[in-house]
């Protein structure tokens, strides 16, 4: 039994994170294994702090809360906090280059990508989302690419199929040149 | 509908509605109420499709009235809340152990007293629902630790709801009922879902609260020509309220006693590297799965350390509390509240080794490192 | 109403529906529920409804009390709450005819949440609430139905709180069938209980009822018999057409049928709605 991975996307709310971390969630139990997710539940869903958490294990999680991070996604300034102190040191963090201006200190790798940038110009800066998905499960190598943009087609409204598809593919391969 | 087998993801609040219909319940009377209220969406959604009823009543006490009532009608019936609401309906709870009329509630524990926190975690109903309605009174209550526990005991609490006639209630955190994790939800083999035992013989030879020897007297439902009375004042066989001490002591003292007789059906736990553990964690719900992360890494570094998990919270699993605990020199009880758990675990070791509180109770959840360091810290 | 009132009072033998052998009852001597009693198990009869499918779901004090003596399904539930049981008796037994008998204090008071609510859901059931002005189990407390200025165990200075007109409240709360009638003219009540059955939905009936013993008494309002004649004397029998009455009896009560409004009763209307459309 491998060690269990924390996953979390984070942000302000609004930004579509419970949503990803569904899809990516998803993808794990296609795969045989066993997803944890939970969320804060303040009444947060426009603005102010945003966090989905995924324990992924095999098996049942022993504990089933995310507290030693492994990939950190932080979409919003005010998300930042909130994690900084659960960080592992081999961890990797994804930050907003734009949104997050002042992103946490740590010897994790960081890498601050055009998430909004990209989403804004792709037409829509809601799917930010899915272009945050794409990049954390490549840089993750969570899922096959080709499995994951099939999950993320299906759950997709049908009118951002194509969106959807676009913003996915700019997310992977964000981080594939970066 | 309920019947296809599939992992998924789904949340404890959500398992605890698709445990109960699986179970065979039909009714569920509610009353909106955060952190528990998808369980009664769950059910609005699902009830109708299988030929039940839902209804949001006006308030938590006419929910809990509602089940009941439903429930003497013969059929089984459920209502879910947290703190506050599980306060009022306490009286009604107390009604439901005198008559004994099975029904199940499950409480989502917030933050409190009052309003509390609704949204935050807490495990400060673990005395109320034992405690909470006036009077002595048999009631049974079940603390999962995770979805896939919520579904199972949910399933259980109805079997022992319908074969003990006892109100069961379900006990879980805010972080359990919110939490999605990945369960398959096979649904229980027919044979092992419990129906009450229902009055057959001839309606002038029946008594409603006969003194069996198993404890458990026959239901009448109505319409089956029995014809019965139902009060919650002290009754005797025939089921009319009576004066007489002595038939009141026989009646309460059956009640009271059909537990005790019934405890090795009733008594459910988990215990985890008990057999030499010098130090032993007791405790429920989100606290238990900490405690699990930090006896592994206690264990890795060689300290003996185990958890006794009460599966079933009252009536507590004493005796074999006492055994998990045969080599304990502490004992650490993490709990979300000031201390109330522990109360019981010092009743049980009678003074035979130390307790240690480990407590959080505005909204926090007990983390691994917390448990792991208090167990540090007493054996070092 | 036009209907002749069906006086079958020779033929109706109400012992053969009692449980005889909790007799004698507990009810003080000249208290009107008796009366209420008899009237509730005339119309049973007439309408020809079996006791083994009729349940009856009671609160607590002296009207909660009555259940036990009707050899029937019975229910004596907790203080205020017997419409909430019967909700739930109800929905999950269609097949059961329903009956409730709750008190002014039971129903106006500690259950007034549970009786808005059931007028305006309309679960098809009778509730038949006996008003005698007083907590009397309990000792004659003051209830929201006693009149101003009355003494009571807790108005030892006279009654400073106006009256809670239930029936009013029941057809504001969107009540389908409301009724009232006092107990002095026991076949009037018994027809008046016979369209409450008939209505498909939520009825509801006040009876106006007397508690000589702990209320007449403290109030010197005379023996039972001075009492039922006064309550008569201070109504009028509205849904006779007698509204020419109101002029000569000022402040009188109306009494009758109050209120008769077609309604979708609650269950109909539940399994009316698509469940494979919203969720």
């Amino acid at each position: 039994m491998g060690k269990n991975i924390e996953i979390r996307l984070s942000g302000s709310g609004g930004q579509g994170l419970i949503l990803a971390a569904g899809i990516l969630s998803n993808a794990f139990i296609a795969q045989g294994r066993n997803v944890a997710q939970s969320q804060a539940y303040e009444p947060t869903s426009r603005g102010g702090l945003s966090r989905s958490d995924l324990v992924v294990s095999d098996g049942e999680a022993d504990y089933p809360l995310a507290h030693e991070l492994d990939y950190l996604v932080i979409l919003h300034q005010v998300a930042v906090t909130a994690s900084e102190n659960m960080i592992r040191d081999d961890a990797i963090v994804l930050t907003d280059s734009k949104l997050v201006t002042e992103p946490p200190k740590g010897k994790f790798r960081l890498l601050q990508l055009p998430i909004t940038e990209t989403a804004i110009k792709l037409g829509n800066r809601r799917i930010a989302n899915t272009i945050a998905l794409a990049a954390l499960s490549a840089i993750g190598e969570f899922a096959g690419r080709e499995e994951l943009e099939k999950i993320v087609t299906r759950r997709s409204p049908k009118p951002y199929i194509d969106l959807n598809r676009d913003a996915f593919n700019k997310g992977w391969e964000m981080v594939i040149q970066a | 509908m309920l019947a296809k087998v599939e992992r998924k993801n789904i949340q404890g609040n959500e398992a605890c509605a698709l445990g109960a219909i699986a179970a065979g319940c039909r009714f569920f009377a509610g009353y909106p109420i955060t952190p528990s209220s998808e369980i009664a969406h769950t059910m609005s959604r699902e009830l109708p499709g299988v030929g039940g009823t839902f209804i949001q009543m006006e308030d938590e006490i006419a929910s809990m009235g509602a089940v009941i009532g439903a429930s003497l009608g013969g059929v089984k019936a459920m209502t879910a809340t947290s703190g506050p609401g599980f306060s009022l309906k306490q009286e009604n709870l107390g009604y439901a152990a005198m008559v004994e009329a099975p029904c199940v509630i499950a409480n989502v524990m917030r933050g409190g007293p009052s309003t509390g926190m609704p949204t935050r975690p807490g495990q400060g109903d673990i005395m109320q629902s034992r405690w909470g309605t006036h009077g002595d009174h048999p009631i049974i209550v079940l603390a999962p630790e995770s979805v896939g526990e919520v579904y199972s005991e949910t399933i259980r609490a109805f079997n022992l709801s319908e074969a003990l006639r006892v109100p069961v209630v379900v006990l879980i955190d805010e972080t359990i009922g919110h939490l999605l994790e990945t369960v398959d939800l096979t649904p229980p083999d027919p044979a092992s879902i419990i129906e009450r035992k229902w009055a057959t013989c001839d309606p002038k030879d029946y008594k409603p609260y006969e003194i069996t020897k198993d404890r458990v007297p026959a239901m009448a439902r109505p319409g089956d020509g029995y014809r019965a009375h139902t009060t919650g004042l002290t009754h005797d066989e025939t089921g009319f309220p009576t004066q007489d001490t002595e038939k009141g002591k026989n009646a309460i003292g059956r009640l009271l006693d059909k537990l005790e007789y019934h405890k090795g059906k009733i008594e459910s736990y988990e215990a985890i590297d008990c057999d030499d553990a010098e130090t032993l964690i007791v405790t429920i719900g989100i606290s238990a799965r900490a405690a699990k992360r930090a006896i592994k890494s206690l264990r890795a570094d060689g300290i003996k350390a185990g958890l006794f998990r009460p599966r079933t919270l009252w009536p507590f699993p004493e005796e074999a509390m006492r055994k998990a605990a045969g080599k304990a020199k502490t004992i650490i009880v993490p709990e979300m509240n000031a201390g109330q758990l522990i109360f019981e675990v010092e009743r049980v070791i009678a003074g035979k080794c130390k307790t240690v509180g480990v407590n959080r109770y505005a909204g926090d959840i007990i983390t691994p490192s917390e448990i792991e360091a208090a167990a540090r810290k007493v054996t070092s | 109403m036009n209907m002749e009132p069906h006086i079958s009072a020779e033929e109706f033998d109400i012992r053969q529906f009692m449980r005889l052998d909790l007799f004698p009852h507990f009810l003080c001597p000249g208290c009107g529920h008796g009366m209420a009693l008899r009237a509730l198990m005339w119309a049973l009869w007439e309408q020809n409804i079996s006791m083994d499918k009729l349940a009856v779901v009671c609160g607590i004090g002296c009207s909660g009390r009555l259940g036990a003596y009707i050899d029937s399904n019975t229910f004596h539930t907790t203080h205020g709450r017997p419409l909430a049981y019967a909700t739930g008796l109800a929905l999950a037994r269609p097949d059961l005819h329903v009956v409730v008998i709750t008190g002014d204090g039971d129903c106006l008071a500690i259950g007034g949440n549970h009786l808005i609510h059931a007028c305006r859901r309309n679960v098809n059931m009778t509730c038949l609430m006996l008003n005698n002005e007083v907590y009397g189990m309990t000792g004659g407390q003051v209830s929201p139905t006693t009149s101003p200025t009355r003494y009571t165990t807790t108005t030892p200075y006279g009654n400073a709180e106006p009256v809670f007109d239930a029936c009013k409240l029941a057809e504001a709360a969107g009540a389908g069938f409301v009724g009232r009638e006092v107990t002095m003219q026991v076949p009037t009540l018994k027809d008046l209980i016979k369209q409450a059955f008939d209505y498909d939905g939520f009825s509801f009936v006040e009876i106006i009822s007397d508690c000589t013993e702990i209320f007449g008494r403290k109030n010197q309002l005379g023996e039972s018999a001075e009492m039922i004649m006064s309550q008569k004397a201070s109504t009028r029998p509205d849904s006779y057409g007698t509204r020419v009455d109101e002029p000569f009896r000022p402040n009188s009560l109306p009494t009758g049928v109050l209120v008769k409004t077609d309604r979708l009763e609650y269950r109909a209307h539940q399994q009316s709605l698509n469940p494979k459309g919203q969720k």
